[in-house]
Parts: C-alpha cells; structure tokens; sequence
C-alpha cells in the first residue's frame, strides 16, 4: 500500500491533517487507535468561547474524513513502527485489531449491545456510566459500527483444558440466563453436572478475585445451572446438524470419548460408543466415588448425548479396530483411558485382601463392594484416586483407615483440600513411607513401611530411594493399591503404535493414528490426567475427525484460535475501585465419621449464585457468551477473527496522537476515586453534553442535582508535586464554559471556581471570563490544600484565601469538579523504534525549530500535529495541523522529485 | 396525485432539537404528503449511520427529493449534498431545514409551539424541494499562485511553504523592508532565537525561491475576478512609481499589528523613566550590561502589566493581548542576565504564561525577581518621586493585602497589541473585522484562517496577538488552506447563483450597480439590445440583485421566485 502521507491519529489536529492534504490531491491513510474517529472534541459538550456544540462541529469533519476520496480510514488499528526505507520513504507496519465485527455487514442496530451480558465502565463518558462489551463508541461515532472489546480472553475461561468459556456462563448465570449458561457449555461438552460436581477447576485458580478476596466458586455456578436445567424438565436446548450419512465408532466412554461423540453428533454424523464396563461415563461412572459426583448426575449428562442419537453399547469391549471399520464406521475414535492400576511389586501383594484400587472404587460405587465394617484398612499412594479410595473405605464402614504415601504431605499429588477433607473424615496419614511388603499368611495382616528418603531425583524424575534400616509395621486387614494407573491396550497391537507404558502414539496435533481413519485421545494417549484435559482431548479429536471425514486439511493450528490472556495486573489497574466482596464459605458438610455416599457437597443457592456471579471482574471484559453473535441479524460477529498486518509505503508522516488528561487520583488529597462527588472537569462535560449519561447535571453519589458546585483549577498543572509545571492552557477556559452551561441548565447554583490566575489569553477569550463572572461565576483566589467528605456526600474545601490575608478558610459544597490538565500521550515514545523521534523534557514530542518550522519533528519528513507536541486548545491544534502538512506537503514534494 | 419522490428525515440531535420539539409529530405531520415518499427520524442524522440509511433509501426508493430538518444549513448543508451525491441524486435536490438555531434552542419556554414552526419550516422544505431542479456545479480553473500581503515574519514564512508546495509566490510589503515586528526583536522567547537573524534567515531562503517574487513598497490597489482567478493590482512607490496587474488564485493577508500606545499620564507615562514594553524590549536587547536610562544606572525596574489590555471601563480594549505577559516575563529575565542584581518588581492581574512558558515564570521567580497581584479595580499609581527616583503604589493581594509604594528607576508599561489600521485594504478586499477590531475568521474554532471572502485568509497578529511562533504556525495554516484550495488546478463552485432572463431584461443596470461582487456585466445581443449577464464564478447567489430588477428578470437558482412563493406558502398555511 502506497500513500503520500500517513497521519497518526483522527483527533481534531489528525482529521484537519488528513482533510487538508487530501483536498490538495495527496493520498493519505490516517490511522486510529479507537473504533471511531474524532478524538476527545466529539465527546464534548460546546466548545469555548463560541458555546457551538461540540458533536455538530466535529461530526462533519468525521464523515468528511471518512468520505474523503483522497483518504483512507483505519479504525481500531495502531501503528506498530515506523523505519526509514533508503529511497527517502517510511515504512509503517499497522496493526489492524480485530473488532470480531464485519465492518461491511454491521449496520450499527445495536442489538448485540442490548444483548451483551457484561458491563464495564464506559471510557467514551468518563466512566460515569457503563457500556456494553459489544459497544458502539457513542451515538455519533464514525464509522458506527460495533465492536467487541476483547483484551484478552479471561484467566479463567483460558485455563479451561476443556475449552469451556467459563467467563460466558458465570455473565449469562449473573444475568439469570441459567439456561443459555447451560448451552453455553454444551457448546464443549455435555457433561455439565459432572464437571459442575468432579471437576477440579482449574478456571478457579487464576480468578482475578483470587488475589482479593478469594476466587469465584465458578465449578459450583455450572453446577447450579446443570441441576437447574435438569429439574425444570426443559428439552435439551441444542440440536444435531443435518444427517451427514457418515458414521463414527467411539471406543471407550469416559470423558474424552464422551465429548468426541457428542461434537461429532453435532455436527451430523452418526455416532455410536462402546463400552466395556456396565456402565457408561469411564471414570465419572466408575471410580469416582458417589459422594463427590452421584451416579444420576453421570447418567443425566449421558442422557444429553443420547438426546441427540448418538448410541451407547455398555458391555462390549472391543479389541479389533479394524473391524469397526467394516462395519461402516468411517472413523474410529480409541478414548479407553486408563483403565489398569498399576501394582506395588512388593511380596505380599498376591495375599487376598490386597486390591486395586480402581477395582475397589468402581465396585463401591455400583454398590457391589464388601462391607468393611469393623475391618481396618491400609490405601497405599498419595494421589486423588488413593484419596478418594480411602474416603470410600472410611464410608463403607473401616474402622481405621490409613493411607501411606511416599511423599511428604506437601509434596503429595492429591489437592491440598482433598487430603484435609480425609483427615477430617477421620483417615490418618501416613507420608514419606514406602512399602517394604504386605504382611500377612492367608490373607492380609499388615503391611511394612520403609522411611522414604526421596521421591524424586534431581533431575525430578520419580526414583524414591529409602531408609531400609527406618521401619513400621501397620496391622491391617485390606490393602488398597491406588499408585497410579496405565491404559489396556495389548489389543490394539500391531494396528497402531504404542509406548512402553502402552500408551497410544498419535500425531500431538491432529490426534491421528498411523491408520488415517483411527484416531486416539484423552488419557488413552497422555496417561491419567484431569476430566477437563480429557473433555479438551475429545473436542478436538471430533475437531480432526470432521476435518478428516471431509477431505479437508487438518490446519491443526487454526483450531480454536483464542486471544492471548487478559494479563491480570491489567484487570486490577483497570478496576480503580471495586467493591469488597467475600467469598461464600465452603458449602461442604464433613463429618468425622462418614457412613454413606450421599453428596457432601451443598448447591449453591440461586442467590448465592446471584451474589458470586456478581463478583465477577469482567477480566477478559468479553465473555464469549455468545449472546452477541447470537443477536447479530446480520451475521456480522465473528470471535475467531485475527488481528491482520498491514504495511504502507509513505513519504510523509504527521503524528498527531493527541494528550492524556491528568489522572486526578494521583491528588489524593483531593479525594478523587474516594469521594464520589468529586469529579473531573471531563466528567463535567459528559453530564452537559448533548449524548449526556443522565439527562441533567447530577452528582454521581446519590443523583441529586447539585445546588453549590465548585471548581478547583490547575489540578495536575502548574504543580511540581506531581512533576508538572507546564500550565495545560484549556482548563481555565473549558471550567468557564462549563460555569456558563451549568448556570444555563442548573439557574439556582452557585458556582464557584477556585484559581490563581485566570488564563483567558486567546481571541475572545477574556471576554468569555468577564461574561461569566457577569453571570454570576465567583471567581476566588485561593489554592486548595484538601478535600473532605461528609456524611451527605457534600464536600468540605480547606482554601487559602488570597484576597483576605491568605486566611485559611473552609466551604462546603455538593460537587466538586477538578480541572484537570493534560499530559502527554506516550504512545509517540514507541512510533519510531529506535528513539530517533525526539521528545521534550516533559515527554511531548519535541519540535526542533518552532520558531521557524513549527511542527517539524527530529525525523526529516516527519511533523507533529496539534497536543501530541504540547497542550493546545482547538483552534491551536487546527493551526498547528495546518502547519504540520504544509510542511510534509512540501516535502512529499521534495520526495517526488528525488530532492 | 405523487410527482415527487422526496426523502423527509427529522433530527433529534441528541435532543438538542428533540428536548423541546416532538419530532415523531413533525414527522407524522409530513408522511402523508403525497410527494414524500420516505419519513424518519434520527438521534444524530449527520452520524455515519444514518447518512448511510439516507442514502439506502434514496437508492431502494428511487428518490428524487431530500429534506433533513435539523441545524443552521451553515454546519450541515454539504454534508447531506455530499450523501445525496454518494446516492446518486442531484446534490442541489437537497433542502435543509434550521429547526434547531431558528426553532428549538429559540422556543425551549414552548414545546407546542416549537413543534408546530417545526412543522411549518419542514412543510416549506417540502414546498421548495419538490420544485428544486437539478444543477452542476461550476467548474473552474484556478490559477496556482497566491499573494501575500505583509512581509512580516508570518508572510514570509507563508511565501516559503507555499513555493515549496509549487506554488507561485507575490509578496508585497507596505514598508520599504521586509520584516515587520520580529526584524527590530533580539532573543525571543522561548527558544531565545534572535528576531533579526530569523528575518534574515526567512528572507534568505524566500530568496532562494526562484517562485517568490518581493515587492517592498507595495500595496495592493485593486482586485477583481472570482474563485480561484483573481487579478489584482500592485502598486509600488519609490523611484519608479509603477502598477503591475497579476492573476494569482488566493490571498493571504498577513498585515500584522501595532503597539499599544499608552496615552499621556496612563500610569505616568510621560514622565522620564516610563516606557513602553518595545522601547524596554529594546533597551534591552542593546544593552551589553547593567542598564542605564539617560546617564543613570536601573536599578530598580517596575513592571505594570495590562497596559491597553482587559481595560473594562477605563478603555475601550476588552481583549486579553495574549503574548505581553510572557514577553515581559522574557524580557525581564533576559535583563536579569545582563544585571543579576536588579532588582525587578513584576505587577500584574492574572499572569499569563500559558502553556510552556509558564517555565520562564518559574524560573523568573527563581532568579529573585517580586511578582504582585493587583486587583483590577486598584491600579497601580506612578508618580515622580525626589531624587530622581519613580515611585509606583500597588496593593499586593499576595501578602498583605497593605499598598506598597516601591521606588524604582524605569517603570516598563506591559503594553499589548492593537489592531493595525488598514481601511484601504479593508475596503478593497471586504475584510470582515471582529468587535476587537482584528480581522475575523469565519469560524474562530474549526476555520481560524479562512475568512468570509471566498480566496481570501488571515494568519498572523492582524487576526489577534500572537508570538512570533505562533504567527508562523498561523502562516503556514494559510499556506495549507491556499494548497488545498489551488494544488488541483481545478476547483468546482456553487452553481445556486443569479441567472437573467435575456426575454425579459431590459438592461437599466440597477443590479449591476448593486452587486457586491462586480459579477454583472453588460452583454450584447445584437441589434443594440442590451442585457445584464452574471458570472457563476464570481457570483455568490446572495440574491441582491432580484428584488432591484423592475423586469424581475433575475433569479437565484435553487431559490426561484415560484421556489420561494411555494415556501411561504406552506408557512402560512394551516397546519393540519
């Protein structure tokens, strides 16, 4: 792409840059960071000192940008760098943010706001108010066409392995969608109620709230939607594509296998599932024991797959793939997991009495385990399913209950939590002992442990070593195996490819066998790992297999594009202040002596899931509700949309990028942030504007119109305790403009502005402050050291009083508005790379001859346009912008002609 | 029975129009005129969005008509031009209607009413509309050469951007030297750039220009000719008296400022030791040391600020002149390095020093030099004292608020800018002057140079004080709207302007006599019939011309007399 000039930024200086020099014939391309041109001018209420209005003044320099034949508009795009190239030209590399909106399709009907289940602060009303993750700017924007604001996608919905956009149903629970919420997660997997009971959350750990007051109980919002759903009765909310006529063969039904069936009837295909064991749902089914996650809740969730046709066959083991294929089934799926407990290799272990312990938990919870009352029971290992095998046996009556693990309690594999629940269910632990041999004639008598020294070398690969000569003797009368588990898959040899462990070798990616149509996932490939891994596993082995089934090529690394994660530092800085709001307590009922398998886990109340979801930060600030995109009548939201790159050849570059306004916290003692009726001066314009958030000129603490509103000027200017001495040169004369409309909107107030110097230096500018004295603005001499709130919100100002001695004084008014300054947008330090754009001492970017080439910049070919080189107000930035393409007019000129 | 197919949108402008009009009556008011085939209403309709649902229309209904009824025609008549021509209708097929300037903002005590002159005005745009014809604009050349009036420091810098744009340059200069203010200045402020070698440095690299011609001694006698076409006249004095004719497609008046000039006995002016900021600016600059006034050394300096500025009653100059308050702070520090021990009392209102420069006063406080407010009701007061010395009484509103009265050696009288008299060429170009007497721009926010003269702007000090960067800054904001206006070579006019009927004129030259813009001329028919006839390109359709013609052969086009009849028509008419 080839262009005259590129222009940085589409404020006022940026627009009358691009329009001067397209109506002198040049091609220009203008560049904006947000999703409408305009700037901050478009957001104000009049400007001063004519009192036009703000939005009729600037929206015809926007559509005449936009429409311009000479220029065009990126919006929503930042440039990256700029380089000089050898024949006198610049080569800038943009970056164009994906909106997840197609431009071209949107018409700006806003439906997908109406939709859109999360609220954040609006920035374009300075934050009085909220908008809309999917938003339009505001009502003049140009183009006006919504966007998705997406920094990045929620900690909790990225850490998902199972790709569930936890994020998506916590907003919809919040707003009362339980049903969409529960959609929203069949869009990855239908075991909703067992994720909601079994899951171990990982989308819990990196919860923003987590490093406040505590995380989100996110697990148990899915699991109050599940049982919502599945007690209202309602139909199963999602339908299976067309028939495609092509089958596929899923082997083993546990969550992997499970997940795969279910994308894969989705889409159309005919799907059936086979299952060896009794029951299907794997290790949901089987081994996880009931008062975690009941078996009604597996056979609920199983019941969503075979809503929509896929067929289960529990019973039937299959050991020849090849014949599945014969039977019609285009593509077989192998997700058999890990079915084998591994064995301790210590003598003793044949004794009868020792038992796997997959063995002992599958029969618990089909209610076919022996009783164990009154016998005393050793579980050996240290992980979740030894945890949950020694809660059982607590259950199943076992008077005593000891579990020996190698590790030291915190080097443990189970969650920290698991282990207390089974020593406050009365289990004692035994840690850092290895087993020297099973005790026993008959059967099982105890078992002797041996002092481990070491669980893992120093390379951290497991290889315990021991103190033979530190030994235990525990008397027991069953011994439960629970040290890890392995795939069965003898079977499957030689078709496919295994590891020594027996594991199945597949592609990483595409999840295919060395048999194309043979495909393999979950833990069946990576060994035992957590239910969501497995979901995740699943999803897109049906991802692959589609792909597969349809002649097309994998593109492994298209599958599910996501956006990087929201860095968490950015939520807390963006949340300048958030309500404190404590987590619920535990909801679980723990006893020391457990008899039965009921749930021990409480489900969360609709109102306890009202108030938690409610705690929700917004981090990623989209939630992927999908709520939009289901709204859109013109199709025109897409989330997997990327962010494109675009270079441009240039001859010129003018850099207009604006200021930042004084951030008036950094005054704490003016209370701004704390006191809710002090405001900023930005703030005041957005309540006078025409598009105001209110309608009338309120006090954000309690609504009430403001009788005594005071001004407090040089706030972040003239001050080197905040490192600025600069004057802003606008907030004297926007405070009197906004004295002038106050007065106009609010005639009973009485307004008050605090100064030192009124600086009305323009053309009818002093006239301007003379006429709003004449109205009634009293202006005071005096410099404020502090601002306290009373209880009413109405706030105290302590003033020295310059005309009267500079006696202290104090007033009491009910708002509050600061005049803040401006300050320097930083985002000109990063255009050049190699810091060849010159910045001033106050970080603006320096221009090296104001006195005879205002504008020119340390770069040649590169000039500075409006507040980018300092403060200015409209008219200065028009000038300023005047002078600037002059300038990179004639040095287009220059460059044309080899010069 | 429908002829028309006319587009009708009423705007809430973010109810601005909407807080007092009921829009959605206005345009139920209107839907059943059988000629109007499209009504809505808009929160914004100038907005992207809308504009683009106007133009959906227009194509979906084969429009041939558009009324918007919002603000004055002032902001937003190209604007909805420009989107009838993006739908493929005829631009001057459009009518806007002002309920907002002329309805809503004027009734906010009467929303009935308001309503109902919103109905009237928008039924009258209907009127005009379905009557409107189509028109072309006219095309014209322009010629890729502007003038330049003033050679000082905004001037020449001007005359340079605009050759190197590859433009023709004629710079013509009243005085004999080129240079203006900033020749006489030694350092400025802020950069402490030397006035005198940035003059010769300008006029250096005008000089280089082979595209730049300089008349010093010049003035302009005479300009005629339309948009983009001008022909003036130069006429230079010294040894050879002479008058040049040019053609040049733009002008920039750049004629600077005066001083002000205090009157006898203003703060003791007049007495030994007052003077003026440019008499001290220019002690100043010569002095090699310690200052001496007339064989005595200063060692006490007194500044009073505001001198023919802010002046409220006691004058007539109500304007802020911007620039003095930093100059005097500049000055004053620049004094301060040439004598670290005067001392120098700084007696001011409000202290200026906007913007960056508020470092010098900074840093003039630093050096030691006593700054002290005076209220604005309680000047300060000088008078001779014994000795030799001056004494100024000030009330200090900093401290004690008790009057001080300081002896000192020099009082400087912080004099402001006025505006420069220029009444011939005021009158020769139509200068439109603002009530602080300084040229007026015709918009002072969006369009600070442009004027009201087509081809005409303004930029440095004679459109207000100004640094001497900032009226570069203004002269090369000039030299970009010239580029925009000439580097194309072609430019296209409103063609809504007066036409004659030839039938019916009778040629008496009444409207050539009234014509503001010299665009009617005689033409010959032949057969010694004479008639008027009017250029387009110089035409400016202000319809003065139509109600003087006895024949009533004349008519702006756009605004016919049936047009106009049918307007009033509609505005009288009961509303339903």
């Amino acid at each position: 792409m080839d262009y005259d000039v590129l222009v940085v930024g589409s404020g006022i200086g940026g627009m009358e840059s691009a329009l001067k020099l397209g109506d002198m014939g040049y091609k220009v391309l203008v560049v904006e960071k947000e999703a409408s041109v305009g700037g901050k001018m478009i957001l104000l209420s009049k400007v001063f000192p004519t009192l036009d209005c703000a939005s009729c003044i600037s929206t015809p320099k926007m559509a005449a940008t936009i429409h311009h034949p000479n220029i065009t508009v990126m919006t929503y795009a930042e440039v990256e760098r700029i380089r000089r190239d050898g024949d006198g030209h610049f080569e800038a590399t943009i970056r164009q943010n994906p909106r997840f909106v197609d431009e071209a399709a949107c018409t700006g009907c806003q439906l997908c706001e109406l939709a859109c289940t999360v609220a954040v602060p609006d920035q374009f009303n300075a934050d009085m108010v909220s908008r809309r993750a999917a938003y339009i700017p505001f009502p003049q924007a140009v183009p006006k066409k919504a966007v998705i604001d997406r920094p990045g996608t929620s900690p909790c919905t990225f850490d998902c392995p199972a790709g569930i956009k936890a994020h998506g149903y916590v907003s919809l629970a919040r707003s009362g969608e339980y049903e969409k919420a529960f959609n929203l997660v069949l869009e990855s997997t239908p075991l909703v109620g067992s994720l909601g009971r079994a899951c171990f959350a990982p989308c819990e750990d990196g919860c923003s709230r987590g490093s406040l007051e505590g995380p989100l109980p996110i697990r148990l919002i899915k699991r109050f939607v599940a049982d919502t759903h599945y007690q209202s009765g309602v139909p199963l909310g999602v339908e299976a594509a067309e028939p495609r006529g092509q089958r596929v063969a899923v082997v083993g039904s546990g969550p992997a296998g499970i997940t795969a069936a279910w994308q894969l009837a989705l889409l159309g295909y005919g799907v059936k599932v086979f299952e060896a064991a009794p029951v299907a749902g794997g290790a949901l089914g089987l081994t996880i024991p009931s008062y975690r996650l009941p078996g009604e809740v597996v056979a609920q969730d199983l019941g969503n797959v075979e809503a929509i046709g896929v067929e289960i066959e529990v019973g039937h083991r299959v050991d020849d793939l090849e014949s599945l294929h014969d039977e019609g089934f285009e593509a077989v799926l192998v997700a058999t997991g890990t079915p084998r407990s591994a064995s301790l290799g210590v003598p003793g272990e044949e004794l009868a009495g020792v038992m796997p312990s997959l063995q002992f938990l599958q029969a618990s919870k089909l209610g076919q385990a022996a009783e164990l009352a009154g016998k005393r029971v050793v579980v050996v290992g240290g992980g979740n399913v030894a945890i949950d095998a020694a809660r059982s046996a607590r259950r199943l009556g076992a008077t005593a209950v000891d579990e020996v693990c190698l590790e030291a309690r915190a080097e443990m594999p189970a969650f920290d939590w698991e282990v207390d629940e089974a020593l406050e269910e009365g289990v004692t632990l035994h840690d850092g002992w290895g087993i020297a041999a099973v005790l026993g004639t008959h059967g099982v008598e105890g078992i002797d442990l041996k002092r481990c020294t070491a669980v893992f070398d120093e390379a951290r690969r497991f290889s315990p070593t021991y103190d033979e000569t530190v030994r235990q003797t525990l008397a027991c009368d069953v011994v439960i195996v629970a040290i890890g588990m392995g795939p069965d898959t003898a079977a499957f040899s030689p078709t496919l490819d295994r590891r020594g462990n027996g594991a199945l070798v597949v592609d990483p990616q595409t999840l295919q066998s060395r048999v194309p149509h043979i495909f393999a996932c979950g833990d069946v490939v990576d060994g035992a790992t957590m239910i969501t891994t497995a979901v995740g596993q699943g999803r897109r082995a049906a991802y692959m297999i589609d792909r597969y089934l349809q002649g097309q090529p994998f593109a492994a690394d298209q599958y599910e594009l996501r956006v990087p994660r929201v860095d968490p530092v950015d939520v807390l800085r963006r949340q300048k202040s958030h309500s404190h709001k404590d987590p619920l307590g535990s909801g679980k009922a723990l006893v020391a002596e457990p008899s039965d398998f009921h749930e021990i886990e409480a489900p969360l109340s609709e109102a306890q899931v009202h108030y938690s979801a409610g705690r929700c930060l917004d981090c990623g600030v989209c939630s992927e509700c999908q709520e939009c995109v289901a709204a859109c009548p013109a199709d025109a939201i897409h989330l997997d949309m990327q962010p494109q790159q675009v270079v441009a050849s240039v001859a010129s570059v003018v850099v207009s990028t604006g200021f930042k306004l004084f951030p008036a916290d950094l005054k704490p003692q003016y209370g701004f942030g704390r006191f809710k009726n002090v405001i900023t001066g930005m703030q005041m314009d957005r309540l006078l504007a025409p598009t105001r958030p209110f309608n009338t000129v309120l006090r954000p603490g309690d609504g009430r119109v403001p009788d005594r509103i005071a001004y407090v000027m040089c706030t972040g200017s003239r001050d080197q305790t905040v490192g600025n001495p600069l004057c802003s040169r606008i907030c004297c004369m926007y405070s009197i403009k906004q004295n002038q409309l106050i007065m106009g909107a609010l005639p009973l107030a009485d307004v008050t502005v605090f100064t030192i110097d009124v600086r009305t230096a323009g053309k009818g500018y002093d006239e301007f402050y003379v006429q709003a004295a004449a109205m009634g603005t009293n202006f005071i001499k005096g410099r404020i050291a502090e601002i306290r709130e009373l209880e009413n919100g109405n706030l105290v100002l302590r003033y020295e009083d310059i005309e009267h001695q500079g006696a202290l004084r104090e007033a009491e008014f009910d708002l509050v508005v600061l005049a803040v300054g401006v300050q320097p947008n930083l985002d000109t330090k990063g255009l050049f790379g190699d810091g060849s754009l010159q910045h001033d001492a106050y970080y603006y970017v320096e221009e090296i001859d104001e006195d005879m080439n205002p504008g020119q910049t340390s770069i040649p070919g590169v000039y500075v346009a409006g507040a980018a080189s300092g403060a200015k107000d409209i008219p200065e930035s028009i000038l300023h912008a005047g002078a600037a393409v002059a300038q990179a007019a004639a040095h287009v000129e220059a460059v044309r002609v080899g010069a | 029975m429908s002829e028309r197919k006319i587009g009708v949108y009423v705007c809430q402008c973010g109810g601005n129009i909407s807080d007092y009009v009921d829009v959605e009556r206005v345009r139920e008011a209107v839907s059943g005129d059988p000629d109007v085939t499209v009504t809505r209403t808009a929160m914004f309709t100038c907005s992207d969005a809308t504009q683009q649902e106007i133009i959906d229309d227009i194509k979906a209904q084969d429009l041939d008509g558009l009324v918007v009824a919002s603000c004055s025609p002032k902001l937003h008549t190209f604007t909805f031009r420009g989107v009838a021509k993006r739908a493929g209708l005829n631009p001057y097929r459009y009518t806007q209607v002002n309920i907002r300037e002329q309805d809503s903002w004027a009734h906010t005590d009467d929303h009935e009413a308001a309503t109902e002159k919103a109905i009237r005005l928008v039924k009258a745009g209907i009127a005009r509309t379905r009557l409107l014809e189509p028109l072309d604009p006219t095309v014209v050349e322009t010629v890729p050469k502007a003038l330049v009036i003033g050679a000082g420091v905004a001037g020449l810098r001007a005359a340079i951007g605009l050759a190197d744009i590859g433009l023709g340059v004629v710079v013509i200069e009243k005085e004999a030297e080129v240079g203006g203010w900033v020749k006489e200045f030694g350092p400025m402020f802020p950069h402490e750039r030397d006035g005198r070698d940035l003059i010769e440095q300008l006029l250096g690299e005008a000089r280089r220009r082979e595209n730049i011609v300089i008349f010093t001694s010049a003035e302009l006698v005479r300009k005629a000719g339309s948009f983009g076409n001008y022909e003036v006249d130069i006429r230079t004095r010294g040894a050879s008296n002479m008058t040049r004719r040019l053609e040049v497609g733009s002008i920039i008046v750049a004629t600077g400022v005066d001083s002000y000039q205090p009157a006898e006995g203003e703060y003791g002016y007049g007495i030994e030791g007052v003077v003026t900021l440019p008499e001290f600016k220019r002690m100043v600059d010569s002095a090699t040391g310690p200052l001496t006034h007339l064989g005595r050394p200063v060692r006490d300096v007194a500044y009073i600020y505001c001198v023919g500025s802010r002046q409220g009653e006691s004058g007539p100059n109500q304007y802020c002149s911007r620039f003095c308050c930093t100059s005097a702070v500049h000055t004053s520090l620049e004094l301060q390095g040439k004598d670290p021990t005067a001392h120098q009392y700084h007696l001011y209102r409000d202290m200026r020093t906007y913007g960056r420069y508020e470092l010098l006063y900074d840093e003039s406080r630093e050096k030691g030099a006593v700054y002290l407010k005076f209220p604005a009701d309680r000047p300060p007061e000088v008078t001779r004292a014994p000795g030799g010395k001056l004494e100024v009484a000030v009330q200090d509103q900093l401290t004690s608020q008790e009057e001080l009265r300081l002896p000192v050696d020099l009082v400087v009288l912080v004099t402001g800018m006025v505006p420069r008299q220029n009444s011939e060429l005021v009158a020769r170009l139509k200068l439109p002057i603002g009530r602080d007497g300084f040229f007026n721009e015709i918009h002072p926010k969006l369009r600070p140079v442009e004027t009201v003269v087509d081809g005409v702007a303004i930029c440095g000090a004679c459109q207000f004080p100004k640094t001497a960067s900032e009226s570069v800054t203004s002269g090369l904001a000039a030299v970009a709207w010239s580029a925009a206006m000439l580097k194309q070579g072609r430019a296209e006019l409103d063609p809504q302007v007066a036409t004659v009927d030839p039938e019916l004129c009778t040629w008496c030259g009444a409207c050539a006599d009234t014509c503001p813009y010299a665009a009617i001329g005689q033409l010959d028919l032949g057969g010694g019939r004479l008639v008027a006839t009017i250029d387009p390109s110089t035409c400016k359709g202000c319809g003065g011309c139509v109600p003087i013609c006895p024949q009533h052969a004349i008519s702006v086009l756009g605004y016919t007399g049936r047009e106009v009849e049918a307007m009033i028509d509609s505005l009288a008419a009961e509303v339903a």
